[in-house]
């Protein structure tokens, strides 16, 4: 059987889960909180591309910095308007989480009413696509231009982000110990506001490449938290390369596994969701602590004879 | 009653069993949620769980007996079920008795898996490992055309009395059998949660390690409680699925689970009263934002209206949380019979004035 198609599907798929589990890793590492109310980043940053391409006669790159900027004011909104004071007042993790569920439903539907007022239910970003070549029988397309630059850049934006500058030692520091980042000085209200406008910014602009890649409706969000969770609990819930990994795996579980058992156990492609929801519970109940802590590196090098 | 109710009647008993079948959800989830820090937010899951045990009990037994040769999905065969329902009064009954039962029976079973990972997680990833259980659930209801009729859904499940002719009138029996039913679980909760097993609850959520210390076997109790409050949920979908006649897997979506929470949050974790009243105002909203509701009094609006019932779900939701995180009526000590502590101080003011 021809695998390009699905293998296509699950790089694109993959690259935009992993951009939306990022920032769901983040701001779980760093706050704790199961941000169910991720998933309206997700849709507004969809919307605004969408709109800026459409209406507003905006071109795709401004379009999508202002997803980054949209969905990253909004993280800040949410976290300013009931996470942090929440958490001042000493909230368990799982009000947090109930509290976020609330988030969304407001969001969520107050996208519905404007976009039912404006006639946009559904949208999608009209962009010139044209097939710039052939892999097997996918076409390679300039939307796979936009998704996979754009992804590759950010992770490794990020990376020299925790790795080298200032900000990102001490958001790891946070995420690590928070009162000990304070006592040590770091001012941890600033660098939550930060960390929240770079989490809910990657995954509005991952929103916004969802735009171009396919249709966008208020629930577009909701439908890819799933599989955000999935992502990021595969990946361990706070390991930075595990939701890389957790991402692209869910990507090519959800397209190639699909065909594979499509094909030979005839199971319908509409179990596709399944799979990621499988994963879920299986990573909870038997390995917590998802890909995080696998040695891969570790692993090659002492294969390859060269251990440190 | 009918003549003094007149038009009146589809508004009220909606109504009415609308806040019924809310009323034994939100009871069961506060059993979990409320007593025993379970946080179950695959609710609604074990809910749908009875729904297909009903519906597919129902229309398959009415299937067999009337031997109909119309496809068992298609419309045909569920207007033929029905007609068939109506003229057997006796086996609407017992086909609703009988699903009432097999349906609690089922959603306890379904109940014990759910204490699995019920027992094996806690606090927020047991929600999230819950609510995509029940998203599994779903989607295997949605695609297998043996549950519930795939997308479609199974619909022709005869009410109980349909054999009633006034159509007024049967919707206002079942609306009392509905509100009955209600209001037993109700006495059965409050009587669950005001009992010795009741305080192990509280107990085992404030702080399971010291139960466990004190001898009592945490585990258990959880078990006990997912198997008690997931069959009430599937009682909940049971009166669900004979009150709209039908079964839709789509129906069961985490949404509901969060208003039922909601109310839950709303009324008072903890406190059966509490969440009655939580109960009545979501209901309300719930019902009289409504599209159907708005047309008839004559307001209309440009966007979909159920939008706000949701965004004011969510705000209730934030509210409560942010100021008043125990709810409207906060959670009161156990009454028990020994301790009643009025008497107590009674008994202190007459120690005291004896001394002086």
């Amino acid at each position: 059987m021809d695998l390009s198609v699905p293998l296509m599907n699950s790089l694109t798929l993959g690259c935009m889960y992993t951009m939306m589990a990022l920032g769901l890793t983040m701001s779980y590492s760093v706050t704790k909180i199961s941000n169910f109310a991720h998933a309206e980043l997700v849709t507004l940053g969809g919307y605004i591309t969408a709109l800026g391409v459409n209406y507003w006669g905006l071109g795709l790159p401004t379009s999508l910095a202002l997803s980054f900027v949209g969905s990253g004011l909004l993280a800040i909104l949410m976290d300013e308007l009931v996470y942090k004071p929440l958490i001042k007042r000493g909230s368990r993790p799982l009000f947090l989480l109930v509290a976020s569920i609330g988030v969304g439903l407001v969001v969520r539907y107050l996208i519905f009413i404007y976009a039912d007022l404006n006639g946009i239910i559904t949208i999608q970003a009209l962009t010139k696509v044209e097939v710039l070549g052939k892999i097997g029988r996918a076409a390679l397309t300039t939307v796979h231009l936009w998704v996979f630059p754009i992804s590759i850049v950010s992770v490794i934006l990020l990376h020299l982000m925790f790795h080298h500058t200032k900000p990102g030692k001490a958001l790891r520091a946070m995420a690590d110990n928070e009162d000990l980042a304070r006592v040590s000085g770091i001012r941890i209200y600033r660098l939550r506001r930060f960390m929240w406008i770079i989490a809910g910014g990657i995954t509005g602009i991952a929103g916004g490449l969802w735009a171009v890649y396919s249709i966008v409706t208020p629930e577009t969000g909701w439908m890819a938290l799933l599989r955000i969770f999935a992502a990021s609990i595969l990946g361990g819930l706070t390991s930075f390369w595990g939701t890389i990994a957790g991402g692209i795996i869910i990507g090519l579980a959800e397209n190639v596994g699909i065909s594979v058992m499509n094909e030979y156990f005839n199971v319908s492609t509409a179990y596709r969701p399944l799979i990621s929801f499988v994963i879920i519970v299986m990573v909870f109940l038997f390995r917590p602590s998802g890909l995080a802590g696998v040695d891969v590196v570790g692993w090659v090098k002492r294969r390859l004879g060269r251990e440190e | 009653m009918l003549e003094v109710l007149g038009g009146y009647t589809p508004l009220i008993t909606s109504f009415l069993v609308l806040f019924a079948i809310y009323l034994i959800m939100a009871l069961s989830l506060n059993l979990e949620y409320g007593y025993s820090g379970i946080p179950n937010f695959g609710h609604v899951f074990f809910m749908s769980v009875g729904a297909y045990v009903a519906g597919n009990l129902t229309a398959r037994e009415i299937y067999k007996l009337s031997r109909s040769t119309a496809d068992f999905c298609s419309g045909q065969g569920a207007s033929l079920r029905t007609s068939y329902a109506s003229q057997h009064p006796a086996l609407a009954v017992a086909l609703f008795i009988l699903s009432l039962l097999v349906g609690a029976l089922v959603g306890g079973i379904f109940g014990y898996l759910g204490s699995y990972p019920g027992l094996r997680l806690k606090e927020d990833f047991l929600a999230i490992t819950l609510i995509f259980i029940g998203e599994i659930g779903r989607i295997i209801a949605r695609n297998e055309r043996g549950i519930a009729c795939g997308l479609t859904g199974l619909t022709g499940i005869p009410n109980p009395f349909c054999w009633v002719d006034n159509v007024n009138l049967r919707s206002v029996l079942y609306t009392i059998v509905v509100l009955l039913m209600a209001a037993v679980i109700f006495i059965y909760v409050q009587r669950l949660t005001q009992s010795p097993f009741g305080r192990l609850l509280k107990a085992m959520r404030d702080n399971d390690l010291a139960a466990m210390v004190l001898g009592k076997e945490v585990p258990r109790a959880r078990g006990i409680v997912m198997v008690i409050g997931s069959a009430l949920a599937a009682v909940a979908g049971v009166l669900r699925t004979f009150y709209i006649q039908g079964v839709v897997a789509d129906d069961f979506i985490p949404l509901i689970t969060f208003i039922v929470l909601s109310m839950v949050i709303l009324g008072g974790v903890a406190n059966n009263l509490g969440v009655l009243v939580g109960t009545l105002v979501m209901t309300s909203i719930d019902h009289f934002l409504s599209p159907s509701f708005l047309s008839i009094i004559g307001f209309k609006v440009e966007f979909d209206i159920t939008y706000m019932k949701y965004i004011i779900t969510g705000v209730i939701m934030i509210l409560v949380l942010m100021f008043r995180p125990e709810g409207v009526f906060p959670e009161k000590p156990v009454k028990t019979p020994l301790l009643d502590l009025t008497k107590l101080k009674k008994w202190d003011v007459e120690e005291k004035l004896e001394l002086s």
